[in-house]
C-alpha cells in the first residue's frame, strides 16, 4: 500500500498539467505507424498487452504532453509531463552495435546501393532485416527483453503511458526519416552517409548545403517591386501525361460499392487536358 | 496613369490594387501607430471597373518617407515630385484592393500599367492551371472536412516551383499578416498557400468545362440514404464548387488513414540535381562479320542496349555527371552531396520504373542492360513515365520517340516553274503522287521493307536508325502504299497541299511530303525566290523595286491557284504598292492583258482597312494607278442597294473600313467580289469579333492579307488570318489550341512551333528591314504622310476656334494681326492633338484624340518589329501628357527630354537610348532636342505637329538619319485631312516644288497670307472627321 492519499495514486483518472509547445505527433486519428517499419517496432511494445495504458499514452503522444524527446545510439530519452509539476524523465534503452557489427553491417550497406538508395527516397527495403540477420544483428526489437524501459513516475506497469506515448513519437520519427531506426542502433544518418561514402571507395566531403532563409521585407526596400528572372517554359515537361501520377500511387484500401478509388477518379484524370 | 500590383492574400485569393499619378504623392495624416491610408492608391470601386471583383482593402508594408509610400518604378508622374528626403523604412499602409478571379490576371487592360509582382501571380497562376492540366494532382482530405485537391511537385515542376520561390518580388509579400508584423510573408508558404488553392480551383474549373459530364461516383441502385458513406460524400465534393461535405468523426478518421499513402506523395523540395537516363548502344567485341554466338550481342550487329545513370544540375542543366564520376567522388566539388542525391533520385525513380532496382544491387550502379524488348519497353512507355516522373531521359539520336515509321509523299508537278500559264496551272491540276514507307527522312526500299515485315523483335534497325515497328500499322501501311500507287499514282495540287497541312487521315503518319517543282517552291516557301520576278503593267507609274517585284509574282502565283495570301512584309517596305500592282495588272486592257490566266476583266477588288487608312489607299491608287477606278464606301452618302451595283459596274477597287464592312455586311455579302482583301489584317485577331465575322462571310474567288506586324508570335493572330485565308486549314480552334497554342505557349515546345511554320508558309510572305537582299533595294529615307482624323469633340472645338480667330483676324492689322495669326495657328495644332491641351484642364488622356489613337496604333507596330522610334513635339505640355500616358499603354519607360533637362540627364538619356537594351521610345520636344544630338538607335522618327519650317523637320529627322545610321529610316508626320494640317503641308509642297525656296527661320511666313486665304486654310472639311 502506498502511503499517499488515495486521490494522489496514479490509478485514479486525473488531468495531466498542459505543456507550452510540447511534441505533438501529426496523426490525430486512427493507428500511428504508417510503414512497416514503424510498425514493426511499435509489435513489441504492443504484444505487451498493457490494454489502456497504450490508448492513453497515444492521447497524449497527441496532445503534446512530450517536453523533450532526444534519440541516441542506443538510447531515447524524454520528457513527458504527467500529473506532477514534475515532467517524468523516460528513457528507453535498446542495445547498440558494437564497432565491428556496424562495420560489417556497413560495408553490406555499402556493397549494395539498392538500400542505401531506397533510405534516400525516404523508404526502407523490407529485405534490410534479413540482411542484418545475415550478420547476426536485429534491426528490430523482438522481444521485451530486447529493450529497456524506464519511467520516473509512480505506475509501476511497464510500459506506462508515458513510455507508450514516447514509443508512438518515436514510430513517427521513423515513418518521417527511416534513418531514425538505424541512428538508434548507433550510426546517425550524416555518419552513416559519410562512412558509405568512404567504403564506396571516394572521400569527398560534402559541403554543407547552404539554408537560403527569406530575408524580411525590411531588408529589400531597394529592389521592393522587381521579380526575379522567371522562365517556366524553360521547366515544362514535353509530353503531358495527365493518368501517370494516378497509376504510379498505391492502391487505396477504400472503396465505393466495390469500384476502386483509382477507377473512379480515372474519368475526372483524362478530363483535365481539355 | 495606374499601376496595377498584385499578391496572392492567403485569406482572400488574388488580389490587384494600384497606384495613381495623378493623386496626391504625400499625406499629411501622421500616425506612427496603425496604418494610414494610401495616399495614391486607386478607390478599390476605380480598379474594379477595371478588373471586376469583389472590393476590399488590405494592410500593405511599403517602403515609405515620413511623408508617404516610396512610388513604384513603374509609376510615372505628370510632374516629377520635388527632392525628398533619402530615408526610407517600411511602414505599414491601408489600401483598397479587388480580390478577382485567377483569369482575370491574362486579360490586362490597355491603358494601364502592371508591376512586376502581376506578372509573377498571372506565371503561378498559370503554372497551378499547367499542374491541374497535366494531371499532377492527387485528392485529399482537409480539416472542415473538405475534399481538396492537392498539387504534386516533383522533378523539373520542383524547379519551376523554386524559381517562382526565388523569383517572388518583396511587394507580393507585404500584406502585413497581423499588427506589428514586418517580415512580411514567407515567400516559400506564400508560393504552397498560392499553389494549393489554385490548384483545387484550376482542378474542379477543368471538370466543370469538361465536353462530358465527369461522373466520380458509381450510379447506385434505388434511393440514396439520407447520409452518403463518408467516402462517397469526400469523392463527390471533390467535383462541383463546393469542397465540403458530412461525415462522422470515426468514418473521417477511417478516411484519413487510407488516404495516408496518397498524402505521403509528398512534394518535395527542389534537389540540386536530378537523375537523367540515357539510352544508349555500347559496342561489344563482338565481330558483326562472325555470325558466332555472342550472348552480348543483342542487335546482331555487335551492340548491346544500356540504359546508363547520370545526375543532371538544376541550376545549370549543361551539367550532366555520368554515374562512375558521382561514385568516384569527381562530382562532389560541382554538386554538393552529388552521391547522396544520386542515390536518393535512383530510389525514387525504381518506384516508377522497378526494373532499375534490379541495376542498384552493387556498390556503385552505373548502368542498366536491356533486353531488346525492354529497350522497346523503355522507348515507348518507361521513358515517358519517367519523364512525367520528373527525370530526365536522353533517346538515342535519330529517335524521335512517337512516330519513327512513317510515309513519305513525293509530288512532281508537270508545268515549268516560274512561269505562270495560262489555264494550265491550278488546284485540280494532276501532279504525280509516288508514297513511299519511310524511318525519320529515309525512303525505304523493297529490301528494307521486307526485313521489317519479317522482323520478329519490335526494334529493327534500318540504316543505323532504330525503328519500332508496329506489326498491324505496318500492315495497314504497306496496304495504304499498294491501293494508292497501284492505282494510278495521281493527285490533284489541292489533294498535295492538304496532305502537307495533315488535314488528311493516313494509316501511318506522314512523315515528310517531297515535292519538285513549283509545288516543291510553295510548300517549301520559297515560291517568291524561284518565281519570275513581275513588272508591273505599262500604264502603272512607279518603277518596283526588285523585291517588291517578288511580291507581285508570289502574290498573282498565289492566285491563280486559288490560294489565300498573307502579305507580311514588314513597315514601310510598301504592301500598298505590290497588290495596286497585281490588281493594275490584272485590269490591263483586253488585247494588252499580259495575265493569261484571266479570261475576261475580273469584278471589282473590296478593300477593308481603318479608317485612317481610307484615305491613303485613294491617294496611292491615283499616284500609282490612275486607271484603277476606286470607290471610297463609306459615311452616311455611301450608296446602296441598286445605287451601289450602278457604281460597281464601273468601279474596280472598293476601299471600306472595318465597322462599314461589319455595318453593312448584308448587302456586301450579297455582291459577286473578285477579291477580298484586308489591310492591317491583325484587326480580325479576335475571331470573335464583328470585323472578323464580317471577314468571314463576304464571297470572293480570292483573298489576300496585309499585315506589317510579326505574326509568328501572335498565335491568335496567326490563326484568325489562316482561317480566313483558306477555311479550315489549321482545324478548328480548340483543335489549333491543343496542336499548336498550348505546346508552343505554354511549354516552348519547338517541334510544334516548326509544324506550324512548316503548314502556314505556303500562305506567308514575310520579308523584314533588315534582310539584305531587302535592305540593298531600299532607298536610305522613306517619308510617309500619317493620316489621323479628329474626334467629334475636337472636330467642334476647332470649328469654335476657327469663328472666334476669323473674327479677331479680320478686326487687326498689322503687328496685332500677324499676332493673331500665329495665335490661331497654335489653338489648331493644339486641337488637333488633344482636346486638354487646348482647355488646359489636365484631364486624362482616354479617347479624346485620334492623332493619340493613331499614335498609339503605330506605336504597337514599330515596337512589334523591336524598332525603336524619336517622337518630335513642339508642345511640351502635350508631352508631358503623352509620357505617362503611353508608358502606362506599352508598359515601358518613356524618355522625355525637354528645355528644363539638365545637361547631365541629357547625355545620361541618350546613352541609354542608343544602348541595345535601352528604352524604345525617346519624346523630345523639338526645341531643345531637334538639334546636336545623335540618335542614330532609332530608324523611326515621328513629327507629331508640324513646325511648318521644312529646315526645321529636316534637322531634327537628322537626330537619326545620319552617320552611324546603319537602316533605312522612316520618317512620318501626322496630318489629317481636311484641317490646316493638311493644307499648310499642301502649301508646303507647292511651295518645295515651285523653288527650292529655303523658308526663313519660324512660321512667320504664314502671317503674310491673305484673309480669304487664311480662311481656306483654316476651315474644317468634312473629311477630317472619322464616321466610325
Amino acid at each position: 500500500m502506498s502511503d499517499q492519499p488515495f486521490w494522489a495514486q496514479e490509478d485514479h483518472p486525473k488531468r495531466p498539467l498542459r505543456v507550452e509547445n510540447g511534441i505533438q505527433i501529426h496523426s490525430t486519428r486512427g493507428t500511428v505507424a504508417r510503414t512497416w517499419w514503424s510498425k514493426r517496432f511499435l509489435v513489441v511494445l504492443e504484444a505487451l498487452g498493457v490494454g489502456g495504458r497504450l490508448h492513453r499514452g497515444r492521447s497524449y503522444a497527441r496532445s503534446g504532453q512530450i517536453v523533450s524527446c532526444v534519440v541516441d545510439a542506443g538510447s531515447v530519452v524524454a520528457l513527458v509531463q504527467g500529473t506532477r509539476p514534475t515532467p517524468y524523465k523516460v528513457r528507453i534503452g535498446i542495445p547498440a552495435w558494437g564497432k565491428q557489427d556496424w562495420s560489417r553491417a556497413e560495408q553490406a550497406l555499402a556493397d549494395d546501393a539498392w538500400y542505401a538508395a531506397t533510405l534516400l527516397a525516404g523508404g526502407m527495403p523490407t529485405e534490410i532485416e534479413d540482411l542484418f540477420a545475415g550478420l547476426g544483428l536485429a534491426l528490430f526489437p523482438t522481444s521485451q527483453r530486447d529493450l529497456s524501459m524506464d519511467c520516473t513516475c509512480p505506475d509501476p506497469t511497464v510500459p506506462c503511458k508515458h513510455l507508450a506515448a514516447v514509443f508512438y513519437l518515436l514510430a513517427e520519427r521513423f515513418d518521417a526519416d527511416p534513418f531514425e531506426v538505424l541512428a538508434l542502433r548507433g550510426r546517425d544518418r550524416e555518419t552513416l552517409l559519410a562512412n558509405l561514402r568512404r567504403r564506396r571507395g571516394s572521400t569527398a566531403a560534402p559541403e554543407a548545403a547552404v539554408e537560403d532563409d527569406s530575408r524580411p521585407l525590411g531588408e529589400l526596400l531597394d529592389d521592393f517591386y522587381a521579380a526575379g528572372a522567371l522562365d517556366l517554359t524553360r521547366f515544362a515537361p514535353a509530353e503531358p501525361e495527365p493518368g501517370a501520377l494516378l497509376e504510379q500511387v498505391p492502391e487505396l484500401p477504400i472503396e465505393v460499392r466495390r469500384h476502386k478509388v483509382r477507377d473512379l477518379l480515372r474519368p475526372a484524370y483524362d478530363q483535365l487536358p481539355k | 496613369m495606374l499601376v496595377v500590383h498584385g499578391l496572392w492574400s492567403p485569406a482572400r485569393g488574388v488580389v490587384l490594387w494600384a497606384e495613381d499619378g495623378e493623386r496626391p504623392a504625400t499625406t499629411s495624416r501622421r500616425s506612427l501607430r496603425t496604418a494610414r491610408p494610401h495616399p495614391f492608391a486607386v478607390p478599390a470601386s476605380q480598379l474594379a471597373g477595371i478588373h471586376p471583383g469583389k472590393q476590399t482593402s488590405l494592410t500593405l508594408l511599403l517602403p515609405s518617407r515620413a511623408s508617404g509610400p516610396v512610388e513604384s518604378p513603374e509609376l510615372v508622374r505628370r510632374r516629377a515630385p520635388g527632392r525628398r528626403s533619402a530615408e526610407v523604412s517600411l511602414t505599414p499602409w491601408t489600401v483598397p484592393a479587388v480580390v478577382v478571379e485567377p483569369g482575370e490576371l491574362a486579360d490586362p487592360a490597355d491603358d494601364v500599367r502592371y508591376g512586376a509582382s502581376v506578372a509573377h501571380l498571372r506565371a503561378l497562376a498559370a503554372f497551378a492551371d499547367d499542374l491541374a492540366a497535366r494531371g499532377r494532382v492527387l485528392p485529399t482530405l482537409r480539416p472542415g472536412p473538405e475534399a481538396r485537391w492537392r498539387p504534386v511537385v516533383q522533378g523539373l515542376d520542383a524547379v519551376a516551383r523554386r524559381s517562382l520561390v526565388d523569383a517572388l518580388p518583396p511587394v507580393a509579400r507585404a500584406e502585413q499578416r497581423r499588427s506589428g508584423d514586418t517580415a512580411g510573408h514567407s515567400p516559400e508558404l506564400l508560393i504552397d498557400a498560392a499553389l494549393d488553392s489554385l490548384v483545387d480551383a484550376a482542378v474542379r474549373e477543368r471538370l466543370a468545362l469538361a465536353d462530358t459530364p465527369v461522373a466520380l461516383v458509381p450510379p447506385r441502385r434505388g434511393r440514396a440514404p439520407k447520409a452518403l458513406p463518408a467516402t462517397e460524400a469526400w469523392l463527390t465534393a471533390l467535383d462541383g464548387p463546393d469542397p465540403r461535405f458530412e461525415a462522422t468523426e470515426r468514418e473521417l478518421a477511417t478516411l484519413a488513414d487510407a488516404l495516408a499513402p496518397w498524402d505521403a506523395v509528398t512534394t518535395e523540395e527542389t534537389g540540386p540535381a536530378r537523375a537523367t537516363f540515357r539510352l544508349s548502344e555500347i559496342g561489344t567485341l563482338h565481330d558483326p562479320a562472325d555470325p558466332g554466338d555472342d550472348p552480348l550481342d543483342q542487335t546482331g550487329d555487335g551492340t548491346r542496349w544500356v540504359l546508363e545513370f547520370q545526375l543532371q544540375s538544376t541550376e545549370d542543366p549543361s551539367l550532366v555527371l555520368p554515374a562512375d564520376d558521382v561514385w568516384a567522388g569527381r562530382a562532389d566539388r560541382l554538386i554538393t552531396s552529388a552521391q547522396e542525391l544520386l542515390l536518393a533520385e535512383l530510389g525514387r525513380a525504381a518506384l516508377v520504373y522497378p526494373p532499375l532496382a534490379g541495376a542498384l544491387r552493387r556498390a556503385r550502379p552505373e548502368e542498366l542492360d536491356l533486353e531488346l524488348d525492354e529497350a522497346h519497353r523503355f522507348l515507348t512507355e518507361d521513358a515517358a513515365r519517367l519523364l512525367a516522373a520528373g527525370f530526365g531521359v536522353q533517346l538515342p539520336a535519330g529517335w524521335n520517340g512517337r512516330r519513327p515509321l512513317g510515309l513519305r509523299l513525293s509530288v512532281s508537278s508537270p508545268a515549268a516553274p516560274g512561269v505562270v500559264t495560262r489555264g494550265g496551272l491550278g488546284r485540280e491540276e494532276l501532279a504525280r503522287f509516288r508514297w513511299t514507307l519511310a524511318a525519320g527522312d529515309e525512303e525505304l526500299d523493297e529490301e528494307e521493307i521486307a526485313a521489317l515485315v519479317a522482323a520478329k523483335a519490335k526494334l529493327v534497325r534500318i540504316r543505323g536508325q532504330w525503328v519500332s515497328v508496329d506489326a498491324d500499322a505496318l500492315a495497314r501501311g504497306l496496304d495504304f502504299l499498294r491501293r494508292q500507287n497501284g492505282r494510278r499514282g495521281t493527285g490533284t495540287v489541292a489533294d498535295a497541299l492538304g496532305l502537307a497541312q495533315g488535314a488528311v487521315d493516313t494509316p501511318l503518319p506522314i512523315t515528310s511530303v517531297a515535292a519538285e517543282g513549283w509545288i516543291g517552291d510553295l510548300l517549301g516557301g520559297t515560291a517568291d525566290r524561284t518565281l519570275e520576278p513581275l513588272d508591273p503593267p505599262a500604264g502603272f507609274r512607279a518603277e518596283l523595286r526588285p523585291y517588291q517585284k517578288r511580291g507581285l509574282s508570289w502574290l498573282a502565283f498565289l492566285a491563280s491557284l486559288g490560294l489565300g495570301a498573307c502579305l507580311a512584309d514588314d513597315m514601310g517596305l510598301g504592301k500598298t504598292i505590290q497588290l495596286l500592282a497585281l490588281e493594275a495588272r490584272e485590269r490591263e486592257a483586253e488585247g494588252e492583258r499580259t495575265d493569261p490566266t484571266l479570261d475576261a476583266a475580273p469584278g471589282p477588288t473590296l478593300i477593308l482597312c481603318p479608317m485612317s487608312l481610307v484615305g491613303t489607299w485613294q491617294r496611292e491608287a491615283a499616284r500609282f494607278a490612275p486607271d484603277l477606278r476606286v470607290h471610297a464606301h463609306h459615311g452616311p452618302g455611301r450608296p446602296r442597294g441598286e445605287a451601289l451595283r450602278a457604281r460597281l459596274a464601273d468601279t474596280d477597287i472598293v476601299v471600306t473600313t472595318y465597322g462599314t464592312a461589319s455595318r453593312d455586311i448584308e448587302e456586301l455579302e450579297a455582291l459577286p467580289w473578285h477579291r477580298l482583301v484586308l489591310d492591317e489584317a491583325q484587326a480580325i485577331k479576335n475571331s470573335n469579333a464583328a470585323p472578323s465575322k464580317a471577314a468571314r462571310r463576304i464571297v470572293a474567288g480570292h483573298r489576300i492579307a496585309l499585315t506589317g506586324t510579326p505574326m509568328e508570335n501572335r498565335l491568335a493572330e496567326l490563326s484568325s488570318i489562316m482561317d480566313f485565308l483558306n477555311p479550315g486549314m489549321l482545324g478548328t480552334p480548340e483543335r489549333f489550341r491543343q496542336r499548336f497554342a498550348v505546346p508552343i505557349e505554354r511549354h516552348g515546345s519547338p517541334e510544334a512551333a516548326e509544324t506550324l511554320r512548316r503548314i502556314t508558309r505556303p500562305y506567308l510572305l514575310r520579308r523584314l528591314k533588315t534582310d539584305p537582299t531587302v535592305i540593298d533595294d531600299l532607298p536610305e529615307k522613306i517619308e510617309i504622310t500619317q493620316e489621323y482624323h479628329l474626334t467629334r469633340e475636337q472636330a467642334s472645338l476647332y470649328r469654335t476656334i476657327v469663328d472666334d480667330m476669323m473674327e479677331k483676324i479680320e478686326d487687326s492689322v498689322g503687328i496685332q494681326r500677324r499676332g493673331n495669326v500665329l495665335a490661331a495657328m497654335a489653338k489648331l495644332k493644339q486641337v488637333c492633338n488633344h482636346p486638354a491641351q487646348l482647355l488646359h484642364d489636365g484631364s486624362p488622356i482616354g479617347k479624346r484624340s485620334g492623332k493619340v489613337a493613331r499614335l498609339e496604333e503605330l506605336l504597337a507596330e514599330i515596337l512589334a518589329e523591336g524598332d525603336k522610334v524619336l517622337l518630335f513635339s513642339q508642345f511640351t505640355e502635350f508631352a508631358s501628357m503623352l509620357v505617362p500616358h503611353l508608358s502606362a499603354r506599352f508598359d515601358q519607360e518613356v524618355l522625355y527630354l525637354h528645355g528644363g533637362t539638365p545637361k547631365k540627364q541629357r547625355d545620361a538619356m541618350v546613352e541609354r537610348f542608343q544602348s541595345g537594351d535601352g528604352p524604345s521610345i525617346f519624346l523630345l520636344s523639338l526645341k531643345a532636342g531637334g538639334t546636336g544630338l545623335t540618335l542614330t538607335a532609332a530608324n523611326h522618327v515621328v513629327h507629331l505637329d508640324r513646325w511648318w519650317n521644312p529646315a526645321v523637320e529636316e534637322q531634327a529627322t537628322d537626330r537619326a538619319f545620319r552617320i552611324g545610321q546603319g537602316r533605312t529610316v522612316q520618317v512620318r508626320k501626322f496630318v489629317c485631312p481636311g484641317t490646316v494640317e493638311e493644307r499648310i503641308d499642301a502649301l508646303i509642297e507647292s511651295k518645295k516644288a515651285l523653288s527650292d525656296m529655303v523658308i526663313s527661320d519660324g512660321e512667320g511666313w504664314l502671317t503674310e497670307l491673305g484673309t480669304s486665304e487664311l480662311r481656306s486654310v483654316f476651315a474644317l472639311g468634312a473629311e477630317a472627321v472619322a464616321d466610325d
